[in-house]
């Protein structure tokens, strides 16, 4: 109920709404006013003990802001086998077509989820690559460069950033195709550019083995008091004259925890496979070590008998 | 040359190796010049270029077909010249009007001894960070790229250092000076 002009009565009349035809009817003459009028109240009721899963009043995906249009256009996807149909498969041929601004950075965002779920990133690292990616693609001279290395770099780079660091080998492993020195070049690249664009605010801490520890221990397998006296003992070898890369040192002293320990040891094959530290390197490692064990592994853990137990190199 | 930079510490990098150019100003028969010496080597599918190299000084030229020549591998910037005039006469025995234009060093390496280790996280961690590049796992010095004069080092935990990147032999004096008191309070 409500009062409207009506053109016929040449006056304000009341209006009576018509639900169910979805039409303004005047109650004096019976003009329809406006029909088909569109209800905007809510499609779906929502329950306060139903499942979250699907809540029908969303729809698509979280908006992305690193895209053009913020994700919101809609894709003609191919359908899995049923490629006969030859309606579906040309409209998907026909959009592809069409310029898309977006797509390159849509299938790099894709290898780069790819990427993260295969070392079991949590999303805040794929975002922060993702941003990564996007600024060095905004400068253009990033075109003639190896893609995979690239995404693979800002990867490397996001995980530094967040302070949980992958060595250059995991990432190596996830990447499809692209190399150690490749990745570091590339790595190299996206430093200088995003200097360049920014004015040198590239915060990237040195790595330290006490970084790797926890993953490496748990990847060995090893118990609590193990991965502590890891911890410590690489923090203690910090202050020791030894010329290694952090990675060996942490490999290094796996294996001497693990020497030490009662348990099932890891042999130098399981410590290689887990750290992607060489069997060679991390030998050599431990000779570096050995001289400074005693200060190097702490007393709680394991005694001197135990220490002179050590196999020498 | 220059006399010898007053460093309180008495260290003076030493040239290990310096690479010039110098333009013959004329084309140049490389296949003519291949077969006609007997210390050169010429792969045109490898390298578009001659290879060729003389025992005194011991250096190598790479000699083009436009006559340009680049000369590496000499200790000093007179036996560069030297050496260059040289491998200029042997292409003019080898009948070739070459002339000694533009005669330029491109590049000085240099490398010297602090005589302590160095502490190269904390280098790379303080202010001085925003010009180093120090990636254990990817190469174990830290890369210090100098603004004034612009030149690379390379700074070694051992306490080595290789300068590079210098076009005069003042430009690495005064980069080790620079870099000589910022290292010694990273002193391990």
């Amino acid at each position: 109920m409500g009062d409207a002009y009506c053109s016929d009565c040449k006056r304000q009349t009341e209006v009576v709404f018509d639900h169910s035809a979805g039409d303004t009817v005047c109650s004096e003459c019976g003009l329809v006013l406006e029909s088909h009028s569109i209800d905007e109240t809510s499609e779906w009721r929502t329950f306060a003990n139903e499942s979250a899963d699907n809540d029908p009043v969303r729809v698509g995906g979280p908006t992305n802001p690193l895209l053009a249009d913020g994700g919101l256009s809609t894709v003609i996807a191919k359908p899995n086998g049923a490629s006969g149909e030859f309606l579906s498969s040309s409209l998907g041929r026909w959009q592809n077509r069409g310029s898309n601004p977006d797509r390159g950075l849509i299938l790099a965002f894709k290898t780069i989820a790819t990427m993260s779920d295969r070392l079991g990133l949590v999303a805040t690292i794929k975002d922060r690559a993702n941003e990564i990616y996007k600024r060095v693609e905004d400068q253009k001279s990033s075109r003639g460069r190896n893609q995979d290395a690239l995404l693979a770099a800002c990867l490397y780079i996001a995980c530094r950033q967040e302070d949980k660091p992958r060595t250059v080998k995991e990432i190596c492993s996830v990447a499809n195709g692209a190399t150690k020195k490749e990745i570091g070049r590339a790595k190299e690249y996206i430093v200088k550019q995003l200097g360049l664009e920014t004015g040198q605010s590239v915060e990237m801490g040195t790595i330290h083995a006490g970084d790797f520890m926890r993953r490496f221990c748990s990847n060995l397998g090893m118990n609590n008091q193990a991965v502590k006296a890891a911890q410590e003992a690489v923090q203690k070898s910090e202050e020791f004259d030894i010329r290694r890369s952090p990675i060996s040192i942490a490999a290094a002293v796996i294996y001497i925890i693990t020497q030490l320990s009662e348990e099932k040891k890891p042999s130098l094959k399981d410590i290689s496979g887990a750290t992607g530290v060489a069997e060679g390197t991390i030998r050599n490692s431990y000779k570096d070590l050995y001289p400074h064990v005693l200060k190097i592994i702490p007393s709680w853990f394991a005694k001197e008998e135990d220490l002179k137990n050590l196999c020498s190199p | 040359m220059a006399a010898r930079r007053n460093n309180p510490s008495g260290i003076v990098p030493i040239i290990q190796n310096i690479v010039s150019t110098v333009d013959l100003d004329c084309a140049l028969d490389l296949n003519h010049i291949a077969l006609h010496s007997r210390n050169s080597e010429f792969f045109p599918k490898r390298f578009s270029a001659v290879i060729m190299r003389i025992k005194d000084p011991k250096t190598t030229a790479l000699i083009f077909a436009s006559g340009k020549m680049v000369c590496t591998g000499a200790k000093n910037e007179t036996q560069s010249k030297l050496a260059a005039r040289k491998f200029a006469r042997i292409i003019q025995k080898l009948g070739f009007p070459a002339k000694f234009r533009d005669f330029r060093i491109q590049n000085i390496v240099a490398s010297c001894d602090v005589q302590f280790t160095i502490r190269l996280e904390k280098f790379a961690c303080t202010s001085h960070g925003a010009f180093s590049t120090y990636e254990p796992e990817l190469f174990p010095g830290l890369i210090y790229r100098m603004k004034q004069p612009k030149l690379v080092l390379l700074i070694f935990v051992s306490g080595k250092v290789v300068i590079t990147g210098a076009k005069k032999r003042d430009d690495f004096y005064t980069a080790f000076d620079n870099i000589y008191s910022v290292l010694a309070e990273f002193k391990k």
